[in-house]
């Protein structure tokens, strides 16, 4: 019997920030502030940053998984395609994660700003494929759950 | 409605089937409103059926597929059948999306932190 070899899944997160739109789009549009809050703050070493924000534009990111992690020393490298910029209302971008040499996922983010008396609201969806490991035996002894939570507990350091 | 067994097994492939079928499962909005009124506390099909305007007939479809998903569990007693949270087969979609949707909760918190600070 043949395994399944993707899995999609999609998630939604809001957030409202005391913030007008114009500031929180160029939280995404400015490579020194997206630094900041998307890879920077988080204490493990960015590697590689760098960004063309523009329709058709790349960007590409990667930090070493640190010692706690099932796989320390691997490579986890972000690539970003934008696929949609309406300043300071919508940015949408294609994305893959890879984890050494291996893509474990392929993504779809739509970014939304919406103006509020507040500030602005935020919709984040993400509409995601998720691999399988095509190798590494030790990726299918611990399953997504672990090499996820490692992931996550990587990116969560101070 | 067909019992549990092998695709609770804890296996590797297991999980992995099982995730495939609990995504589908949540893919629908009918579905996930059943799945949000049972995480409340355990009903009927009946009640379920109350507040949806749908069919009896629809509810006992939907909560086929949440069934055989592991999401839901449900049981006979008497002519009243009980629908109620199985909680296992959270576990499992958790797995994969949470995680993820966990790094970006993270990027979102620094990217407030970020703006606050620029005021």
């Amino acid at each position: 019997m043949e395994e399944r070899s993707v899995t999609h899944g999609t998630f939604v997160i809001e957030r409202s920030y005391a913030a007008a739109p114009e500031r929180v789009f160029a939280a995404f549009a400015d490579p020194a502030k997206k630094r900041r809050w998307f890879g920077g703050g988080e204490g493990s070493e960015m590697e590689e940053f760098e960004m063309d924000f523009r329709v058709g534009g790349t960007e590409r990111t990667m930090r070493r998984m640190g010692p706690s992690t099932p796989f320390p020393g691997v490579a986890l490298t972000n690539e970003t395609f934008y696929e949609d910029i309406v300043p300071n209302r919508r940015v949408v971008f294609a994305y893959t994660m890879s984890l050494g040499e291996r893509r474990i996922s392929a993504s779809l983010a739509t970014v939304e700003f919406v103006r509020t008396e507040k500030g602005t609201d935020m919709i984040f969806t993400d509409q995601g494929a998720y691999f399988e490991a095509g190798d590494g035996p030790k990726m299918r002894e611990g399953g997504w759950g672990k090499l996820l939570d490692g992931l996550a507990k990587e990116l969560a350091r101070p | 409605m067909r019992a549990g067994g092998a695709r609770r097994s804890r296996s590797a492939r297991g999980l992995r089937l099982n995730i495939d079928r609990v995504f589908h499962a949540l893919g629908d909005p009918t579905r996930r409103a059943i799945v949000e009124r049972l995480s409340e506390r355990p009903q009927s099909v009946s009640r379920l059926a109350g507040p949806l305007a749908i069919t009896l007939a629809a509810v006992v479809q939907h909560l086929q597929i949440l069934e055989q998903s592991g999401l839901v569990r449900t049981e006979k007693a008497g002519r009243v059948r009980t629908c109620q949270i199985e909680p296992l087969g959270f576990s499992v979609a958790e797995k994969w999306i949470h995680e993820r949707r966990a790094i970006w909760e993270r990027r979102f918190d620094r990217l407030g932190d970020l703006l606050a600070e620029e005021e």
